[in-house]
């Protein structure tokens, strides 16, 4: 586990949980190799843009609402609800019951996953590419989190 | 008879067998020596034709190099030069493979498909590296260890939903068959994809036989399952055997497998359910790409396209009748008999409303001209009968 605490969200705490998820093997194996999208994270009214190519996590950008449009899809829910989900993998090493990606999209009124474009195929991807999402938000259970 | 009870009869037989066998081996050696030295003698006077190697210089492009790149050498890397052609219509019925020369002097394979409209999805060769590179292990990925008894009516009902699910698995496979030497070779990056795809219905079949069968239950009822039916005798087009497909079974299926994670017993169910709704997802990607491809290539398609929607939801709607599967998913979603008319059952109506929410999603992104309002009354919330 990281020392230093790291702040939620912010970028140097993605790429702490980035660097994690690309150097452990364990992320990339059992239905979850190469990963090739663009997703957004909306925590509130910060945005964050986390690009996959390959085996990894390749770039995390702090960036504003417009940059959404060209990502492949978002996941977004309030900082309280994300602080929620990233306290149920903290203590259980990964997501269980409520927490998991899938179940937070189903469970939600307004779903976790959407797009600003509406292309179905794009949007897919949330669920063709959701165990390597799960190991990335998995492996922040590594971090010392620090939320507000 | 000859009863061999002497030793003494015993070694003559054996002694007069190895003369034979002696004498016999001499002839045929003294035979090929014969040959041997008749061809020495002759071998100035026989003429050896040189090999001609004239196949060497026939292709329609050489000197072809394509590197690795950050995804590796991948299949879609390969489109460069005449390789890279793909036409709108592959006439020839041939294996030829795209960029090769084709033999004239061959008969025609059944092939029908022939149109890029009628199979094409730009996605295909993605596709097909992504089931190659993110494929997983029943055996081994899910962590059956992790199964605890359940109390016998949930067991009950998994299995069921298990056996159901198993047969849907089977249908995606033999939908796939049943296409697959019909389509041109000339648009290899479908048929390879589609054969992962036919790959992954045997790994979902195998998966939950597995589940079925690993935690003191066993499979249930066969469904008399209409809509498998339907993709199975669809032989009009592959665009609207795809249709179906995508609308009838993989949608709805997929949307069953994430109820099921969320309403998942143990690790071993989690996973095995993330797993397969992955897999389900891909084939989905393909058929959304497809008729989105099909459709803006052919517009006279989208009518045959809402058409084979329409056919395959009163089948769903008759399958949805039978109440079977809704049954043992109101049990699982109500943890028990108990919880069926407690959580059970407006679960399964809530995961029928997310069915209807992503199918009408799509239909809008195809543009295909469909309202909660034309569906069947069972999709619709505030008119479905319970």
């Amino acid at each position: 586990m990281s020392r230093a605490k790291l702040s939620f969200p912010s970028v140097e705490w993605f790429n702490a949980v980035r660097k994690e998820f690309n150097t452990d093997e364990e992320f990339h194996r059992r239905g979850a190799g190469h990963c090739n999208c663009v997703a957004g994270v909306k925590v509130g009214d910060d945005v964050f843009v986390l690009t996959f190519e390959g085996q990894e996590c390749t770039s995390v950008e702090q960036s504003g609402e417009l940059a959404l449009a060209d990502a492949d899809f978002y996941m977004s829910m309030d900082a309280v609800d994300w602080q929620e989900m990233l306290a149920n993998i903290s203590k259980h090493g990964h997501a269980v019951g409520d927490y998991t990606l899938n179940t937070l999209d189903l469970n939600r009124f307004d779903g976790l996953a959407t797009s600003v474009h509406g292309d179905q195929f794009r949007e897919d991807m949330f669920f063709r590419f959701n165990q390597t999402l799960q190991f990335f938000f998995d492996a922040s259970s590594r971090i010392d989190t620090r939320f507000g | 008879m000859v009863v061999l009870d002497s030793p003494r009869l015993w070694n003559r037989l054996q002694r007069k067998l190895a003369k034979k066998v002696k004498k016999k081996t001499e002839e045929s050696t003294s035979t090929h020596v014969k040959q041997l030295k008749n061809f020495e003698a002759k071998k100035e006077e026989i003429e050896i034709p040189e090999p001609r190697l004239n196949w060497m210089g026939i292709t329609r492009e050489w000197g072809v190099k394509v590197l690795p790149g950050e995804k590796g050498l991948t299949l879609g890397s390969l489109n460069v030069g005449v390789y890279g052609e793909i036409p709108t219509t592959w006439s020839d019925r041939g294996r030829n493979p795209r960029g090769a020369i084709a033999s004239g002097a061959r008969l025609p394979l059944a092939i029908s498909v022939q149109d890029k409209a009628d199979l094409w999805a730009n996605s295909a060769a993605t596709l097909y590296e992504e089931a190659i590179q993110r494929r997983w292990i029943p055996a081994t990925d899910i962590p059956w260890d992790q199964l605890a008894p359940l109390p016998d009516d949930i067991e009950h009902a998994i299995c069921q939903v298990c056996t159901e699910l198993m047969q849907y698995a089977n249908t995606d496979i033999e939908v796939i068959t049943n296409w697959q030497h019909k389509m041109a070779y000339g648009y290899h990056e479908v048929k390879q994809y589609l054969a992962t795809a036919s790959f992954d219905g045997a790994r979902r079949y195998e998966a939950f036989r597995k589940r079925a069968l690993s935690n003191g239950g066993g499979l249930g009822l066969e469904s008399t399952c209409q809509v498998n039916r339907v993709l199975l005798e669809s032989t009009g087009g592959w665009t609207e055997t795809v249709a179906t497909w995508v609308f009838n079974r993989l949608l709805f299926a997929l949307t069953i497998c994430r109820y099921l994670e969320r309403f998942a017993y143990n690790e071993a169910e989690i996973k095995l359910y993330q797993y397969v709704g992955q897999d389900l997802a891909r084939i989905l990607s393909y058929g959304i790409d497809h008729l989105h491809y099909a459709m803006n290539a052919d517009p006279e398609k989208r009518a045959s396209v809402g058409i084979s929607i329409t056919i395959g939801d009163a089948f769903l709607v008759r399958d949805l009748r039978d109440p079977v599967l809704k049954e043992a998913l109101s049990i699982i979603f109500g943890a028990g008999i108990n919880g069926v008319n407690k959580d059970g059952l407006d679960t399964f109506y809530e995961m029928l409303d997310t069915y209807v929410k992503e199918y009408l999603e799509l239909c809008a992104w195809l543009k295909l001209d469909r309202k909660l309002e034309q569906m069947p009354t069972i999709f619709q919330a505030d008119k479905r009968k319970r």
